[in-house]
């Protein structure tokens, strides 16, 4: 025993040094806050933004962290739950900026809640980085601190459109369905326009609320009409049910498609076989290949993340990735922890990660679109602009399958 | 076309009638208001949901199950906490259901997680042709069982001991406790059949929609409106009820939008309030 006395003093001298230390390191710290949705309607959701939120900062901490001049940095990730409540989650964020005094800020989930969270960035002259609200409110506000990774919900359908302008027969009618939430507000009237102005006549443009479960009556009104396409923004709950209730009534039309639903595994489990050929929209898939900023590539990022969270990333997913990885990128740009700088460097980024390509509009939405994906063999494609696999239009009647 | 849309009407309401059933029971019988009502509802779904993932029993089977398990649950909470504040005001009644309801939608979010489950049968969403009409199977078995359940609780009331039993206590307290009834156990077990048909009304929700741990609160929403058009205080109420807004919600959604759906239910609740103020069939005391 007495012999390893003075080994007993060197550890401890060694652990009191760490201890001192750390401290010095600590004080390297870059502070990134979130008010997000741990409980409530967006429980689900918000879940997959802070499963990615916390997998890229432990990345980039195990790489390295964050190198402004020739300072390194860690990234540290506070959170507060905001009920999936939009006044809930305000009071949260004059909290992160208030009493953490973070640094830069990482957005919601939901377009109703980014909003709100949003013009408290403004008010701060804060970043806010976001990868969980398309709508188009959130970006006309000519606020210059948002930022925002879903390609815009106006537009969410233009790519399906463009692929029916491919199909033959050449589809004449849609009816567009959805739910009174912002986003789908802007996915609905967005999806109009633009499917007018390519020549597409609108059989039926129908708002339901959010959460609705019954869909019997507008879907007669459909089945009486007969339209070659429907396109509905909703939930996956509104999905599973417009879904079984188009089979339940015997609609039967050449391609539905959801906004929600087709690219998350509980809709296919969920429906089994009734979920096939359906069609859906996402800003990325797992099927796509980039090169990574913080990962090696697509393929390194899924591989670690199913590992870790026991379950297939999702567009959400790979957004909340590229959230915190153009928030880096930006940094080291600017070379500064200064607000400002960095906020010039992210309006200029042209950054290649494992979500593609991240460039702003001005208004402070990410210049990209949505692809086209479609359920075949019980697992989902893309279908469009590439085609990973042929595409089934129309889909078979309910009867013939 | 329009007689698609009353046949979707009319599936519908005999479902708002059963999950009114239970409310309207308990209501009348010991005037509890109980917002606990959808909660129930959803528990008997998920009951079903898990027999059926777990155990392959088909839901409609498990009707037996959930109702019940569910009339246990109900009586044990009648005996343990509501019958400590029966002789209270109805606010305090209120106020305790509403606690029960969101002890257990939280404890339903805790267990279940708030992901959207589906009971997948075979059969799900298969349909035949009558008329130019097309009726879904599951709805129209699911609206059968649902008018085959009130037409048993109507023989239970007229015809049994029990039954009699608590028709009287609802109808005069002081005189069923002088004829020997006892009243506490009489009143957990008209809580528990009312639960018990709330896990019977979850059931057969579970076999045509989604289900997830929030979905009690919009339901309890709708028992009330149905309990009130058709009226406390009679078994047959609640089937009035729920076809009438079964019927109306399926036009009036058709006719002005989808997004209605809660304005066209609550008018109804309006306009039968001020014509019949105890509901269509209604002849419940002042």
């Amino acid at each position: 025993m007495k012999k390893s006395l003075p080994f007993f003093n060197f550890v401890l001298v060694v652990f009191i040094f760490f201890c001192f230390s750390g401290n010095v390191v600590a004080e390297n710290i870059i502070k990134l806050g979130s008010s997000i949705s741990f409980t409530g309607k967006h429980s689900r959701s918000g879940k997959l933004y802070i499963d990615s939120y916390k997998l890229a900062v432990d990345t980039i901490n195990s790489k390295g962290g964050v190198k402004v001049g020739d300072k390194t940095y860690k990234l540290k990730l506070i959170f507060y739950d905001d009920r999936s409540d939009s006044s809930e989650s305000s009071k949260m964020v004059e909290k992160l900026i208030g009493k953490d005094k973070v640094d830069f800020l990482l957005g919601p989930y939901s377009s109703g809640i980014t909003i709100p969270d949003s013009l408290i960035a403004r008010r701060y002259r804060i970043p806010m980085i976001e990868g969980g609200g398309a709508s188009e409110k959130i970006f006309n506000k000519k606020n210059k601190y948002i930022f925002g990774l879903l390609p815009e919900a106006g537009e969410y359908f233009k790519s399906t459109l463009e692929y029916l302008k491919t199909v033959k027969p050449t589809p004449k009618s849609i009816a567009i369905l959805y739910a009174d939430d912002k986003f789908d507000l802007s996915v609905g009237e967005g999806t109009k326009k633009i499917a007018e102005k390519m020549g597409f006549k609108i059989e039926i443009f129908e708002k339901y609320s959010e959460g609705q479960s019954d869909f019997t009556s507008v879907l007669t009104k459909i089945k009486g009409k007969n339209p070659d396409v429907i396109l509905v923004g909703g939930h996956t709950e509104e999905a599973l049910n417009i879904t079984q209730q188009l089979k339940e009534l015997d609609v039967n039309p050449k391609m539905l498609s959801l906004t929600v639903g087709p690219s998350e595994s509980d809709f296919r489990k969920a429906l089994g076989k009734d979920s096939e050929f359906v069609f859906g929209v996402a800003s990325w898939s797992t099927q796509m290949n980039f090169k990574g900023y913080i990962f090696k590539d697509t393929a390194e990022f899924i591989n670690i993340f199913k590992n870790k969270f026991k379950y297939d990333p999702d567009y959400h997913n790979a957004a909340g990735i590229a959230c915190v990885s153009v928030l880096k990128y930006a940094i080291e740009k600017a070379g500064s922890l200064d607000r400002e700088k960095v906020r010039e460097a992210l309006v200029n980024s042209d950054l290649q990660t494992i979500y593609g390509t991240i460039k702003f509009n001005p208004n402070g939405q990410i210049n990209g679109t949505s692809i086209v994906l479609q359920i075949l063999d019980g697992k989902v494609f893309e279908v469009y602009p590439n085609t990973l696999k042929k595409s089934v239009y129309p889909m078979p009647p309910w009867k013939k399958r | 076309m329009t007689l698609q849309i009353l046949i979707n009407g009319i599936l519908k309401g005999g479902l708002y009638g059963l999950m009114a059933l239970g409310m309207s029971l308990i209501w009348g019988v010991m005037n509890i208001i109980n917002i606990a009502h959808g909660a129930f509802i959803m528990i008997g779904a998920y009951i079903t949901f898990l027999l059926f993932n777990f155990t392959g029993i088909d839901p409609f089977v498990s009707l037996i199950f959930s109702s019940s398990i569910m009339f246990l649950i109900g009586y044990t909470i009648q005996r343990g906490i509501i019958n400590l504040v029966i002789r209270a005001e109805i606010f305090i009644t209120l106020i305790l259901a509403f606690g029960i309801e969101i002890f257990i939608n939280n404890a339903a979010l805790m267990i279940f997680s708030a992901d959207v489950r589906k009971v997948k049968v075979s059969y799900g969403a298969s349909n035949f042709n009558m008329f130019g009409v097309t009726i879904p199977y599951v709805r129209l078995i699911a609206f059968l069982l649902a008018i085959a359940i009130t037409i048993i609780l109507f023989f239970f009331m007229t015809r049994t001991k029990s039954g009699r039993a608590i028709r009287a206590t609802s109808q005069d307290l002081d005189g069923a406790v002088l004829s020997g009834v006892r009243v506490s156990r009489i009143y957990a077990i008209t809580f528990g059949i009312g639960t018990a048909l709330a896990g019977a009304a979850g059931t057969l929700w579970a076999i045509i929609f989604p289900l997830s741990p929030t979905m009690g609160g919009s339901l309890t929403l709708k028992s009330f409106v149905v309990t009130i058009i058709g009226g406390l205080g009679t078994m047959l109420g609640p089937v009035i009820g729920g076809l009438t807004l079964g019927i109306v919600e399926s036009f009036g959604t058709n006719w002005f939008g989808t997004t209605f759906e809660s304005l066209i239910s609550f008018s109804i609740l309006v306009i039968i309030l001020i014509f019949r103020p105890k509901g269509i069939l209604g002849k419940g005391k002042e």
